[in-house]
C-alpha cells in the first residue's frame, strides 16, 4: 500500500468506504476550491453519518423513494434483454436491426470486484465491434479525480454504427409534454458528462459521442421515452474543474499526520468517540463553503456555521463584488468609515458612498 | 435465509437435526448459556418449519399428481382458469409453477417474466422474491441427491464464462444451447418468447386480458409487430418477431453452439445445470 493510500485508510477509519461515484464527482465539480470535500471524499468518509454525529445533519441525500422508483424504472427498461431500450434505441441512433447485442457486464464469471469489472469493460469495448456489441450493461470506467482513481457506473453504453459509443443515462424524473424540469436535467447532463469524460479515457476522444441519450418516464406513464443531450458544455465545466482539483497528496501534506475522522465505533456500531473531538478534526482541514454547497454536500450545514460572518457565505457574487475582504465585520466597519489598509481603500470608498446613499434614502 | 436452504433436505434429514437441535437447547439451558440456548432455539424452530414446508409440499405433490397428468397441465389450455391466489391459494407449489411458465416460454427467462406469463396463462402468481431462493434450493437438492428429480429449475450460463447468468432461470432437461446466452441471446429469447406467447394466445378460445396485456408488452418492442394496444394481433406479432428473428439466429446459434460444446466438456454435471464461478473465459483459450 503506498503511502498517500494508508493515510487515506487512516483518516476514514474503521468504517467502510464509501466510493466516488458521478454524483459525488459532479458535486465535486461545482465546488472545486473545496479541500474538505475532496479529501473525505477521497478517503471514502461517510460524509452524512459524521455530519449527523457532529450535530449538523442535512437533510440530503437521496429519498428511498427516489432510489426505489429510480431502480424500478431502470430494471423496467432493460428488462428482456433491454428490450424497451432497444426500440428507443433503434428510434434515436437509427441502429441497425442486426445491432441487438447486449452483453451485461455486472459480474466476470460470478466475481464483482471493481478492478475485475473494469478489466472485462475495457477489454470488450476496446476489443468489439458494433457487429458483435450494441449494447454494454452494468459497464464500470475509471477516472482520475484529485490524483486518485475513482470507478463510475454508468447506466448503459450504446455502441451506434462506425463504432461511436453513446452514454445512456436512465432516469425515473416525468418528461411532461416534452419538458422535464431543468434542474434534474442539469444534474443528468453534468453526470453524463463525467461518464463521456471517463469513456474517452479508456477509448480515445473521437470514439466517444459528445451527445448522450436520457431515458425518462413519457409524461405520467412508465413509458420510457428517449431524449439526445448534448454536453460539450458540461464537459467543458468538468474537465476544468477536475484539473483544479488539489491534488490529495498536496492536501494531506497540509493536515497533521494524526488527523482521523474515525468515529470509533464498539461492535454494535455506536460511536465512542466525543462529538466535539470528531468535529474539530473535520475543522482542521479547511473548506471553502458556498450557499451552492447546500444542495450537493452533506457537510454543508457545518461548513455554513463555520463560515458564518464571512463574506463567503453570502455567495459567490458577494464576495467577488467586496474585493477579497473576508469578513463581513470589516465591510461594515469600512462603511462606517474606519480607516482601510492600503489595498482595500478603493472598496472602502464604494462602501463609504454606499453607506451614504442607504442612509440617504432611509 | 436458513428456512428455505433447509427445504431441500430430507424429511428423515430434518427429523435427525430436529432431535439433535433438542439435545443441544436442552444442554445449553441446563449450562445457563442464554445467547447461545437462543440461537439454538431459533434454529430448531426454522427446523421445524422445514419439516412442516417439506410435508405441505409433499401433500401438494400428491393432490396434484393424482388430479391430472404433469404435461395436461403444461399446455395453455387450462389458461381459462379464473381462480385468484387469493382465492384459493397456488395449488402448485412453486417449482412447478415456474416450470409451467418456463415450458410455455422454452427460453431462459428471469422471475419476474416467469411470475407473469404464469398470472396471464395460468392464473396465478408468485412473489418473485421467492423465485430467486428457489434456483438455491434447486442446486442443493441436486448436489445431495443429482438426477433424483425429474428436471431441476436451473440457471442459464453466460457464453463467455459460462458462469450463472444474472437473474435467468431454465429448466434442466432442456439442450445446453437453449441455456447458454450469448451477446445476441437476449434478443434471440425475447423475440422466441414472445412468438410462443403469440401461439399460446391462438390456441385459447378467450384469452384474458392478462395474456393480451403481456402480448403488447412484447409487441411493442418488436418493429412492424402492432401499431398499438388495442389492434393487436397474435399472428402479425409472430410473424414480426419471427421476421426479426432471421436475422439474428445464425449468429446467435453459432455463439451458443460453440459455448454449449465447452460447457459439455468442461464442466461437471452440477456446473452444467448451475454453472461455474472459476474463471475460464472463451476468448483466453483462444489466445
Amino acid at each position: 500500500m503506498d503511502p498517500t493510500e494508508a493515510r487515506l485508510q487512516k483518516l476514514r477509519g474503521r468504517a467502510m468506504p464509501r466510493n466516488h461515484n458521478a454524483r459525488t464527482i459532479s458535486a465535486l465539480a461545482t465546488n472545486p476550491g473545496c479541500g474538505r470535500r475532496a479529501l473525505m471524499d477521497a478517503a471514502g468518509a461517510d460524509k452524512q453519518k459524521l455530519a449527523a454525529y457532529t450535530g449538523y445533519p442535512a437533510p440530503f441525500g437521496q429519498s428511498q423513494f427516489a432510489i426505489v422508483r429510480g431502480n424500478a424504472f431502470e430494471a423496467q427498461v432493460k428488462e428482456n434483454g433491454a428490450a424497451q431500450l432497444l426500440s428507443l434505441l433503434r428510434e434515436q441512433l437509427r441502429l441497425d436491426i442486426t445491432e441487438a447485442h447486449y452483453s451485461d457486464l455486472g459480474d466476470v464469471g460470478g466475481n464483482e470486484t471493481s478492478e475485475v469489472r473494469h478489466a472485462r469493460t475495457k477489454r470488450l469495448l476496446t476489443t468489439v465491434d458494433e457487429k458483435q456489441g450494441t449494447m454494454f450493461d452494468h459497464p464500470l470506467l475509471r477516472l482520475r479525480v484529485g490524483g486518485r482513481h475513482a470507478y463510475l457506473e454508468p447506466d448503459l453504453i450504446a455502441f451506434q454504427l462506425h463504432g461511436k459509443c453513446h452514454v445512456v443515462e436512465i432516469k425515473s424524473f416525468a418528461v411532461i409534454d416534452g419538458q422535464a424540469d431543468p434542474a434534474k436535467v442539469a444534474a443528468a447532463a453534468i453526470q453524463s458528462a463525467v461518464y463521456v469524460l471517463a469513456l474517452r479515457d479508456l477509448l480515445g476522444e473521437h470514439k466517444v459521442h459528445d451527445e448522450t441519450i436520457l431515458v425518462c418516464p413519457e409524461n405520467f406513464s412508465s413509458k420510457p421515452v428517449a431524449t439526445p443531450v448534448d454536453v460539450r458544455r458540461q464537459l467543458t465545466v468538468v474537465k476544468r474543474q477536475l484539473s483544479r482539483i488539489a491534488r490529495i497528496e498536496d492536501l494531506l501534506g497540509c493536515c497533521p499526520d494524526d488527523l482521523t475522522f474515525d468515529l470509533e465505533a464498539d461492535e454494535n456500531g455506536i460511536p465512542r468517540r466525543p462529538a466535539r473531538e470528531v468535529e474539530a478534526a473535520i475543522r482542521q482541514v479547511p473548506a471553502n463553503y458556498a450557499p451552492e454547497c447546500l444542495s450537493t454536500c452533506e457537510l454543508c450545514y457545518l461548513c455554513r456555521d463555520e463560515a458564518h460572518g464571512t463574506t463567503a457565505a453570502l455567495g459567490k457574487p458577494v464576495r467577488e463584488e467586496l474585493g477579497g475582504i473576508e469578513y463581513v465585520r470589516t465591510v461594515l466597519d469600512l462603511a462606517r468609515g474606519a480607516a482601510p489598509p492600503p489595498e482595500t481603500e478603493e472598496v472602502a470608498a464604494q462602501l463609504i458612498r454606499a453607506a451614504g446613499i442607504r442612509a440617504a434614502l432611509l | 435465509m436458513a428456512e428455505v436452504t433447509e427445504g431441500a433436505e430430507t424429511v428423515e434429514a430434518l427429523e435427525r437435526r430436529i432431535g439433535q437441535l433438542r439435545v443441544a437447547v436442552r444442554e445449553a439451558v441446563l449450562a445457563g448459556d442464554k445467547a447461545r440456548a437462543k440461537t439454538l432455539r431459533a434454529e430448531l424452530k426454522r427446523a421445524e418449519q422445514a419439516w412442516e414446508d417439506v410435508l405441505a409440499e409433499a401433500e401438494d405433490a400428491g393432490i396434484t399428481q393424482s388430479a391430472q397428468s404433469p404435461h395436461s397441465r403444461q399446455s395453455a389450455g387450462n389458461a381459462g382458469r379464473t381462480a385468484t391466489p387469493e382465492q384459493t391459494g397456488p395449488l402448485l407449489p412453486l417449482r412447478e409453477q415456474v416450470h409451467e411458465a418456463l415450458s410455455l416460454l422454452q427460453v431462459p427467462a428471469a422471475p419476474k417474466l416467469i411470475a407473469t406469463v404464469h398470472e396471464a396463462f395460468f392464473a396465478t402468481t408468485f412473489p418473485t422474491t421467492r423465485v430467486t431462493s428457489l434456483r438455491r434450493d434447486e442446486e442443493r437438492s441436486f448436489r445431495a441427491a443429482p438426477f433424483a428429480r425429474p428436471y431441476y429449475i436451473c440457471a442459464a450460463l453466460a457464453a463467455d464464462f459460462l458462469s450463472p447468468s444474472r437473474g435467468l432461470l431454465a429448466v434442466s432437461t432442456w439442450p445446453m444451447e437453449r441455456r447458454v446466452i450469448g451477446s445476441l441471446s437476449p434478443r434471440v429469447d425475447f423475440l422466441q418468447a414472445a412468438i410462443r406467447i403469440a401461439e399460446a394466445i391462438e390456441r385459447i378460445p378467450a384469452p384474458v386480458p392478462a395474456a393480451r396485456r403481456l402480448l403488447w408488452r412484447f409487441a411493442a418492442s418488436i418493429p412492424g409487430a402492432a401499431a398499438d394496444a388495442s389492434h393487436i394481433q397474435p399472428e402479425a406479432v409472430r410473424q414480426a418477431a419471427e421476421a426479426e428473428l432471421s436475422v439474428h439466429k445464425d449468429a446467435d446459434t453459432r455463439t451458443r453452439r460453440e459455448a454449449a460444446a465447452r460447457a459439455r466438456h468442461q464442466l461437471a454435471d452440477t456446473e452444467q445445470l448451475f454453472g461455474t464461478r472459476s474463471f475460464r473465459p472463451a476468448a483466453d483459450q483462444e489466445a
